[in-house]
């Protein structure tokens, strides 16, 4: 190794340590905050470390019945993205049906359609069948988005083409090759796929904040602003909510790191 | 026993074209479900809100066809205007600002072996976290006097003076476009890294052996080997770009004095605070025609680099 290179790693490897730090210093300090009685010094003045703010924000305001709510909504867009979207994806990909390929078509095509376009008449809609402001009306647009197909259908492509055959000697149909061998087989496309659901559903905050106008019925991104609101120059309690609302997140991450990231490779970059 | 060799003849006896004909309606059968969820909730609204924004809707009241009046009205609305304005110079400086940060950092960390991990997820982190969590932490972090941001300023000796991030309008848009850049610059790394990563190492050894120094290898050798993931994070960057409401809505407010204010913004207010269902209608279809428009560029432009 020349000296250069020897220089020039040294310096990409503080630089590296510099940013990287710059990225977590907001989530730290988040933290910190939370953990930090309201009008006492974090730098400096010698830390004391109290749970007082997380007691306080769970009295002032339906914390968990949000994150309750979040919960439900994500778990069971989830649920229904994974089966119905490889479902589907299967038939696409190994089943010659007439009309398949323009149905694919017009689903690749929905995917450049950004949500914030239908806003107004998904809100017409929901008024009109009377769902409006209920749970079911945050799962059921997250459900129709093409995503889920075209990850599970670019992997099930790549499994070989011979899998199936010994099952259709023995007599299987489509629908028990696909939940007997493609779905165990697919289980990093699935995990992949269902995190990146979760976390958008979890995260997802312009439908919501038109759809939902019941306190009881909010999710953890939409009545987190709602409680903030109430608090001028006070950061202690506002920083415990958002601890509140970005820890369950953080802890997925933390779990699935490996996973989303090479999620993210995988589908080369599609939209979330 | 006996079953089972019935079937078996009779399934031989069909022949092909009844496996065919079996298998055809197990496809859509299995396509159907989602098809359906899709025709009501992505179809549906598309064609809907094309309608609506033909009409004068408001949301009590009466509704008439207008025909393009919504339209050509909004030509010559002066506040729809800025806020496209806002829209357009918030996506030029953020786009080439998340893309080349993302670069950067994706080339200092492919080249770190130990301890990648630990930078790849401090990168990534913020993410997975909501609009909501992350606008509440930048504007307490932004505050003048008591936010951490200021300290960390004024301790480096870059300011003397509290700057006050969210009431003047250049420092307010400053403001989202940092917390933008922190939020989601993880996701144009990630794609960058693994793009990197894709790169054959004969490619650097054959600059090695024409004696390339760095700065060259980066110019010859990976940055052209990016350019297929460049075009795609620059065209996915400059229609999340376009869609920003959430930050404004949650860090400014849309202010000082509306300037913050952006394209679906304006759908939002029209929509359902002034409830003219007719006029965000065409609002929104303008911006899902700008997007499909920025979506059909990368399909062309990708296709003609593969080709």
């Amino acid at each position: 190794m020349t000296t250069m290179d020897r220089a020039y790693m040294y310096v990409s490897r503080i630089v590296a340590l510099l940013l990287a730090v710059f990225f977590l210093i907001p989530i730290v300090w988040m933290l910190l905050l939370s953990f930090t009685p309201e009008g006492q010094p974090i730098l400096g003045g010698g830390f004391h470390f109290s749970f007082a703010n997380y007691a306080k924000v769970l009295s002032q305001a339906p914390i968990f019945g949000w994150m309750g709510n979040s919960l439900i909504v994500s778990v069971i867009t989830t649920a229904m993205v994974l089966l119905l979207s490889s479902m589907a994806a299967y038939a696409f990909s190994r089943i010659r049906f007439p009309g398949s390929k323009v149905l694919f078509l017009l689903f690749l095509s929905a995917m450049m359609i950004p949500a914030e376009a239908t806003l107004i008449p998904l809100y017409l809609f929901m008024r009109d069948i009377g769902l409006l402001g209920t749970r079911t009306s945050l799962i059921l647009p997250a459900v129709a988005g093409p995503m889920g197909i075209f990850i599970m259908k670019q992997f099930f492509d790549g499994l070989p083409k011979d899998l199936e055959e010994a099952a259709r000697i023995d007599g299987a149909g489509f629908f028990k090759i696909w939940y007997r061998i493609f779905l165990p087989l697919s289980r990093p496309a699935l995990a992949a796929l269902g995190i990146f659901t979760f976390i958008g559903a979890w995260n997802d905050y312009v439908w919501p904040l038109i759809s939902i106008s019941d306190k009881a019925f909010m999710t953890i991104t939409l009545g987190l602003p709602m409680f903030q609101s109430s608090y001028v120059q006070q950061y202690a309690l506002p920083m415990t909510a958002n601890a509140l609302a970005a820890i369950p997140v953080l802890l997925i991450f933390l779990l699935f790191q490996k996973q989303i990231i090479k999620g993210i490779a995988f589908t080369g970059g599609k939209e979330m | 026993m006996a079953v089972k060799s019935i079937a078996h003849k009779k399934s031989m006896a069909m022949g092909s074209r009844g496996l065919a004909r079996q298998g055809w309606v197990t496809g859509i059968m299995m396509v159907l479900p989602y098809t359906l969820f899709f025709l009501l909730f992505s179809l549906f609204p598309i064609l809907y809100g094309l309608r609506v924004s033909f009409y004068d809707w408001s949301l009590l009241g009466d509704k008439e066809f207008i025909g393009f009046l919504n339209y050509t009205t909004l030509l010559q609305d002066e506040e729809f205007r800025d806020n496209l304005l806002h829209t357009v110079l918030f996506t030029i400086v953020s786009v080439p600002l998340i893309c080349g940060v993302g670069l950067l950092l994706a080339v200092l960390i492919h080249g770190i072996r130990r301890g990648q991990a630990f930078f790849r997820a401090a990168v990534f982190m913020p993410y997975v976290l909501s609009v909501s969590v992350i606008s509440s932490i930048w504007v307490i972090f932004l505050q003048p006097y008591s936010g951490l941001f200021n300290q960390i300023l004024r301790t480096l000796g870059i300011i003397n003076s509290e700057i006050f991030w969210l009431s003047e309008p250049m420092l307010a848009w400053a403001s989202i476009i940092m917390s933008t850049i922190w939020w989601t610059v993880g996701f144009v790394f990630v794609l960058f890294l693994a793009g990197l990563q894709d790169i054959p190492t004969s490619f650097y050894e054959a600059g090695q052996i024409e004696g390339a120094n760095r700065w060259q290898t980066f110019w010859h050798i990976t940055f052209p080997s990016l350019s297929r993931i460049t075009i795609l994070v620059v065209v996915l960057q400059t229609i999340a770009s376009f869609k920003i409401f959430g930050q404004s809505k949650l860090i400014t407010g849309g202010g000082p004095a509306g300037a913050t204010k952006t394209v679906v913004f304006s759908i939002y207010e029209n929509g359902f605070q002034t409830f003219q269902m007719g006029y965000a209608s065409a609002i929104a279809f303008v911006l899902m025609i700008v997007i499909l428009v920025i979506s059909v560029l990368q399909t062309l432009i990708l296709r003609k680099f593969e080709s």
